[in-house]
């Protein structure tokens, strides 16, 4: 819509105008528009009252939440830092007040301003910049997030388990989405009125049920990792319906029902009750092979996913974890296993546990952060090469 | 209707009953005045939906509502020719053997066009409230769609022509943050965060809202509630739960809270039964603090 800009620049206009820029330093994505918005909407309210001035240039200055929230402190801050600025160079310019043009002026204002948004980056920055705050957080290694840190962590990861949960399979079903004409079905459907077509119907892509298989390694090796594992691990039991579940250290624990039945710090205390060797010493082997005799026959079959958290480091005889890493290879999907030592550039898969599992694998990911980890999970998109070497 | 003042705005919204703060009725005045959409966020149930529908009342202008949710299509949301009718409309036709130029005309014409909701407020006579609600759920496509829409406000249909909007309807968009919103349909409009209200303003709705509750079990209430939503719970309660228990303990003719009471009708506030059990654990908790804000409040 046209509208008369305001046409000589008051002071009024030249100090909102700084207002935006310095707000555009805090991340605010101001452009001429909103200022002449802003401009624009003054125009409609009695300014005298101060208290409207500063709502209406929030209303319309601010685009989100985490600026709406920032925004009074910032304002307040603007201000301050005005006045300042402009007392400082009153005081400056008493004795050659004549010489001094109103262009320098407002660049001492400028200058000011840049100073402080150089010098004294506040605290509020951080808030504003929330999206390059959550790619932080991502690079971030999970062994050292903060309380809150990772409270965010488990928002991300129950939506990475829910994206995953919801997969898109090769086969069509019917859909009310008018996006994809299904011919086949819409010339069938309307061949039995006469064959004039009337009727359209569409198709979309089924949804592959994932079927998962969790062995989460909680030793003490692990401890870093495992409260957080166990997090990926809840995070993904509420969202797949056919998953199952394994923690082990030095003997194998269903805890799929735990999981289902509790929510997560319940779950998490029940569990490290019932599993006496929380954070004791690992026989990886045993426990994989405890896994495949009991379970392989009944949890594994040639859709099901087999993912193993664990940093390899076993302390039993590699022959049986040869063994069992061969049963559980045969009869799955895929095997993926997460270390989230693998995520150190000098890693190499050193541990003997490792080594000996390694043949078995279908991918090892690292997963020591959460962008590493939505990489391992893409894997599961992915079918089992059959160039790789097979053994068993 | 062009020159309206913002005590207009806060004593409509107060006429229709919705209690507000002057940074909501400052928004709508705002996008009246520069004729821009506004984009309200906040947590489900603290009345976003409710400041289209008030609006649409107050300026005595028609409400049209687009639900938005995962796959709406520019279909569902602009136009779609009647295909079943114009097909039944030739059949009729055939034995007449009209002209194919004029029957084209005919078929592909407004008679045989459905509108949906954004060709509605588009073609409508006098400029109504578009709500587009829960904008967040459709998908990215379809934001983009409506940027197209909210820019030049204008909807081009291959068989008729170009269709101009003959007043720029008011929008409001609602959404959760489900899904972040692109920074391009943000700046197109005026953006509004809506919180959990205060307890005086939670109070002041509720006594509007439910006249027939006792002064003093509305002020525990509305304390009973501050102190439930500082629970980490997985869907913290609105303003309309609120409103619903209150209506329902007034019912009962209750005339304070109780322990008991509050366990039996915990379903009215809470509808995931992690938080019923959570907050069943922690409830002597809660009421032992509310109980100490209601004897100071």
């Amino acid at each position: 819509m046209p509208f008369p800009l305001i046409p000589t620049q008051t002071e009024l206009s030249g100090n909102i105008v700084l207002l935006c820029r310095f707000l555009r330093g805090k991340g605010f994505p101001l452009g001429a528009t909103e200022v002449a918005n802003a401009l624009e909407a003054l125009t409609h309210l009695p300014i005298h009252k101060e208290i409207y001035f500063k709502r209406a240039l929030k209303a319309v200055l601010t685009k989100n939440w985490h600026q709406q929230s920032n925004f009074d402190e910032l304002y307040d801050e603007f201000w301050k830092q005005l006045s300042r600025a402009t007392d400082s160079k009153v005081r400056d310019s008493e004795g050659m007040r004549d010489k001094k043009s109103k262009g320098q002026r407002k660049e001492a204002q400028f200058e000011s301003l840049k100073d402080w948004l150089n010098l004294n980056p506040s605290t509020t920055e951080k808030d504003v910049a929330s999206f390059s705050d959550l790619e932080v957080l991502t690079k971030k290694n999970f062994s050292d997030l903060s309380e809150e840190e990772m409270r965010l962590t488990m928002r991300l990861l129950r939506k990475m388990a829910r994206r995953m949960a919801h997969q898109k399979s090769r086969l069509n079903k019917k859909s009310r989405r008018r996006d994809r004409l299904d011919l086949k079905r819409t010339i069938k459907a309307n061949m039995r009125k006469g064959g004039a077509i009337q009727q359209f119907l569409f198709s979309e892509k089924k949804e592959r049920k994932l079927k998962l298989v969790l062995l989460c390694d909680v030793s003490r090796s692990m401890d870093l990792y495992s409260r957080f594992f166990v997090h990926l691990i809840y995070a993904f039991q509420n969202a797949h319906d056919r998953i199952e579940t394994f923690v082990f250290s030095t003997a194998l624990h269903r805890v799929s029902e735990i999981l289902d039945h509790h929510e997560f710090d319940k779950a998490f205390d029940i569990i490290s009750d019932r599993v006496p060797q929380w954070s004791g010493g690992t026989t990886i082997g045993s426990c994989l092979k405890d896994f495949a005799i009991s379970y392989g026959n009944r949890l594994l079959d040639k859709k099901t996913i087999v993912l193993i958290l664990s940093d390899g480091w076993d302390t039993g005889n590699p022959e049986i974890m040869r063994e069992a890493m061969q049963i559980i290879h045969k009869r799955s999907k895929r095997v993926l296993w997460l270390n989230p030592l693998a995520g150190n550039p000098e890693f190499s898969p050193e541990a003997l546990g490792m080594k000996t599992a390694l043949p078995y694998i279908d991918a090892l990911a690292p997963a020591h952060n959460l962008e590493s980890l939505k990489q391992a999970l893409y894997q599961f998109r992915k079918r089992r090469n059959l160039s790789n070497k097979q053994f068993g | 209707m062009n020159k309206i003042e913002l005590r207009q705005i806060q004593k409509m919204l107060h006429g229709q009953g919705y209690i507000g703060d002057d940074a909501i009725a400052m928004s709508i005045f705002l996008s009246i005045q520069l004729e821009k959409p506004l984009l309200i966020e906040g947590p489900a149930g603290v009345g976003k939906t409710e400041i289209a529908k008030v609006m649409a009342k107050a300026l005595g202008v028609d409400l049209i509502r687009l639900q938005c949710y995962e796959g709406l299509d520019s279909s569902h949301a602009l136009y779609e020719w009647n295909y079943q009718h114009q097909l039944l409309y030739i059949k009729m036709q055939e034995q007449n053997g009209q002209d194919l130029e004029k029957m084209e005309n005919i078929i592909f014409s407004e008679r045989f066009l459905l509108k949906r909701p954004v060709l509605q407020a588009i073609t409508h006579p006098k400029k109504p409230v578009l709500l587009i609600d829960e904008v967040d759920r459709a998908d990215e496509e379809f934001e983009s769609f409506l940027l197209e829409v909210l820019s030049d406000w204008q909807v081009t249909i291959p068989e008729i022509g170009t269709i101009r909007a003959k007043g720029k309807p008011r929008i409001i968009l609602t959404g959760n943050r489900s899904r972040e919103l692109s920074e391009a349909l943000r700046r197109r409009c005026l953006y509004l965060w809506i919180d959990y209200p205060g307890f005086e303003k939670e109070l002041a709705i509720v006594k509007s809202k439910v006249p027939e509750v006792d002064e003093k079990l509305g002020r525990e209430i509305c304390a009973f509630m501050k102190e439930l939503r500082k629970l980490r719970l997985e869907k913290t309660p609105g303003v309309s739960e609120t409103i619903d228990w209150a209506r329902a303990l007034a019912s009962l003719h209750l005339k304070h809270l109780d322990k008991q009471t509050v366990e039996d009708t915990l379903g009215v506030v809470l509808k995931d039964w992690q938080d019923i059990r959570h907050t069943q654990d922690a409830l002597s908790e809660l009421l032992e603090k509310t109980g100490v804000t209601s004897r100071i409040g």
